[in-house]
């Protein structure tokens, strides 16, 4: 799939792209409004990755072109501004997603796969990692056969790591889609820390395969791996 | 064209003397109507006197005409007297007699009924020819003929003596206005010269001058008093911008910290040539820093612009009790971890009138900020409870250390930790209580804290109450 990135900080597209490319997408960099306007109307893209604040031609002016030329592209704006009348503006003028720099690639990822709509995510209520087996109507969940007795908070914070298996998730995105907390600065990291604790003690500590790794600085990542 | 002049000393002066003007005219006016009425009277006693006089000088002749020795002169030192007009009638209204200055003009045409039967009758009237008088006229019985004196003198008189007051008065008028207008100018100066020394002294104000001060020449008049009032601001613009400095000091000392670090991990690991694993590890600690410095500056983003007045708050009326479980719930494995007792106790039906969503962000803040300074196994207990008619109150009690009286000022100032020996352990940039302080201020409610160093603290907000005022709904057991 191709996806292109308009941006102007080099360093920041590079980053990007080694990590869609990591991820094997194919990835094209304009780093100027024109650069992007003219590769985003003449070639075909799956995804294109706007940055707002941009040299001579502003990202919002980009986008309403665009959507004035009728390139009915997903566009995922990726901005500093980070108002509520910000995102408003983005959002109306036509951008799929916003994302406030800085943001955790994890987050970035996951957003890039929602609008592709490729997400690998699994779905349906039986869901598995190696001896790990989870069946989230019944809410039940075994390894080895064996039930680990986790509390409702660290089913659903299994469930949602087994989801995005093998993928790393940030703190961020387990306050807002496991606690629900929509506001950025509540003290939610200890408390997540804490229940990672709790949950890797139950899941991992009796086994010799560890499922449930922390990529420091990063987030969480759920994946079979022997250390 | 109306000009108005610039300055306002001119402006005083000139609205100073135009009212003295005004003034004048009004009082010239009344002089003139006055002295009128009065000289009037003087001139009808005077043609009274003077008909008395005439009286004493009549004859009748042989041939029955009246007649009256005019070359006497009772007044002779009144020489008003030769403007005498005379005339005298007969019963049947026939004129008897006319004086030569009154000629072949009538002073008072027909006679009224009762003209001068009882005593004299004065009034003012018109002569045949239009000359307005004054007239006196009397009835005699003069050897068995009834005759009627009339006496009248040209109002003329009157107003060749009203106009030389009024010219004299006038003369003097422009020497009045002009010593008016040179004492008004000096006296305004006066008066303005404190403001023009309040705008020197305001002028030579600025960022850098700022613990400047307005003179302030007497504190108990107009002038001293808006100088007060300036130095009052002045205070407050100062204080305001010692807290900028120092906020804008921290905050760079705060973001340098996370920075010096992500730039020595890195360049000590570089030095280094070691394998994947320790460069992983770099990273990761690298990255950490850069989520400290991320929520740093977002904490800092979200205080200025509560600073520049851009959050609204969506006020609604929620349970205090049910918010503050909530928050504990979410937190609840914290508590737990640290082997802590947590108890909340209060009214239910007490309601806050506030931007909830804030609210919560500050009592999160309060109720984190008190497990991680409570000792393992210590206690929090949070009480909801009516604080007069129109507050709800939340205390929240641990039983940690404490915060020593000196220091609990301060403790909700930006950056401010109570050990500063602790920042480097613990994540927070010493934002949480300056945005809880923010959040409940901005929500027209207050909050402090309450502590004696060693009995644990206790931090309590206040906020606008639904339910406090009718203590009829509480049932009084």
């Amino acid at each position: 799939m191709r996806i292109l990135i308009v941006e102007d900080e080099e360093k920041m597209a590079k980053a990007l792209r080694t990590g869609l490319e990591a991820d094997e997408f194919s990835v094209s960099i304009a780093h100027t409004g024109e650069d992007g306007f003219f590769l985003a109307s003449t070639e075909t893209y799956d995804l294109v990755i706007l940055d707002l604040m941009l040299p001579n031609r502003d990202g919002m002016e980009i986008l309403a072109a665009l959507r004035q030329k009728n390139v009915s592209v997903p566009v995922l704006i990726l901005t500093s501004r980070d108002t509520v009348e910000d995102r408003v503006k983005g959002l109306d003028a036509g951008a799929d997603d916003y994302l406030v720099k800085p943001f955790a690639f994890s987050e970035f990822l996951a957003r890039v796969r929602a609008l592709l709509r490729r997400g690998k995510q699994e779905s349906g209520d039986k869901l598995s990692l190696a001896d790990l087996e989870m069946d989230t109507a019944g809410r039940v969940v075994t390894r080895g056969g064996k039930e680990l007795g986790l509390t409702a908070r660290e089913f659903d914070l299994l469930e949602y790591l087994l989801r995005q298996k093998g993928r790393v998730v940030s703190r961020e995105m387990l306050a807002r889609d496991v606690w629900q907390e929509t506001a950025r600065y509540t003290p939610l990291d200890n408390v997540i820390d804490v229940h990672i604790a709790h949950l890797r003690r139950k899941l991992d500590d009796p086994f010799r395969t560890k499922l449930l790794h922390t990529v420091r600085g990063v987030g969480f990542v759920l994946r079979e791996e022997t250390l | 064209m109306w000009i108005r002049p610039k300055r306002m000393r001119t402006r005083l002066t000139l609205m100073h003397v135009g009212m003295l003007a005004g003034v004048l005219a009004i009082y010239f006016a009344g002089v003139s109507v006055l002295l009128f009425w009065q000289m009037s009277g003087v001139l009808k006693q005077l043609a009274a006197e003077d008909l008395e006089t005439v009286k004493g000088l009549l004859f009748v002749q042989d041939d029955g005409q009246v007649g009256v020795r005019e070359d006497y002169h009772h007044h002779t030192d009144w020489k008003q007297v030769q403007e005498r007009l005379l005339e005298m009638l007969g019963p049947d209204g026939a004129i008897l007699y006319r004086n030569e200055k009154l000629g072949d003009r009538t002073i008072g045409g027909v006679p009224f009924a009762g003209e001068g039967e009882h005593g004299y009758s004065g009034r003012t009237a018109r002569m045949s020819d239009g000359t307005p008088i004054v007239l006196i006229s009397r009835k005699y019985d003069l050897q068995g003929r009834t005759i009627l004196i009339r006496v009248g003198y040209s109002q003329d008189l009157i107003w060749n003596e009203l106009k030389e007051t009024l010219l004299i008065l006038l003369l003097a008028s422009p020497l009045v206005l002009a010593g008016t207008a040179y004492a008004g100018y000096k006296m305004v100066g006066r008066t303005l010269d404190p403001v023009t020394r309040m705008a020197d002294r305001a002028e030579q104000i600025n960022s850098e001058r700022l613990n400047e001060r307005l003179p302030v020449e007497n504190p108990e008049d107009e002038l001293g008093h808006l100088a007060g009032v300036f130095n009052a601001m002045l205070s407050r613009i100062e204080q305001a911008f010692e807290q900028l400095k120092r906020f804008t000091a921290d905050a760079s000392h705060e973001l340098r910290t996370p920075l010096a670090a992500i730039r020595s991990i890195g360049e000590v690991r570089l030095q280094e040539n070691t394998g994947a694993e320790e460069y992983r590890d770099t990273i990761g600690s690298m990255l950490e820093e850069v989520n400290r410095l991320t929520a740093i500056v977002d904490s800092l983003l979200t205080l200025s612009r509560a600073d520049a007045g851009q959050i609204r708050m969506q006020v609604s009326v929620f349970p205090l009790m049910a918010l503050v479980r909530e928050a504990a719930a979410l937190l609840e494995i914290l508590i737990e971890d640290k082997r802590l007792t947590f108890t909340l106790a209060g009214d239910e039906s007490l309601g806050a009138e506030a931007d909830r969503l804030y609210v919560r962000q500050a009592v999160l803040n309060i109720l984190h900020n008190a497990v991680k300074f409570t000792p393992s196994g210590g206690s929090i207990s949070a009480h909801v409870r009516c604080k007069g008619l129109s507050q709800v109150e939340l205390a929240i009690t641990n039983s940690g250390p404490g915060i020593p009286v000196e220091q609990s000022a301060k403790i909700f100032d930006r950056f401010y930790r109570v050990d500063e020996a602790r920042a480097g352990e613990d994540k927070g940039a010493g934002l949480g209580l300056s945005i809880a302080k923010w959040a409940v201020q901005a929500n027209d409610g207050e909050i402090g804290v309450r502590s004696a160093s060693g009995t644990g603290a206790t931090f309590w907000i206040c906020l606008p109450a639904v339910g406090c005022a009718s203590p009829s709904t509480k049932p009084s057991n």
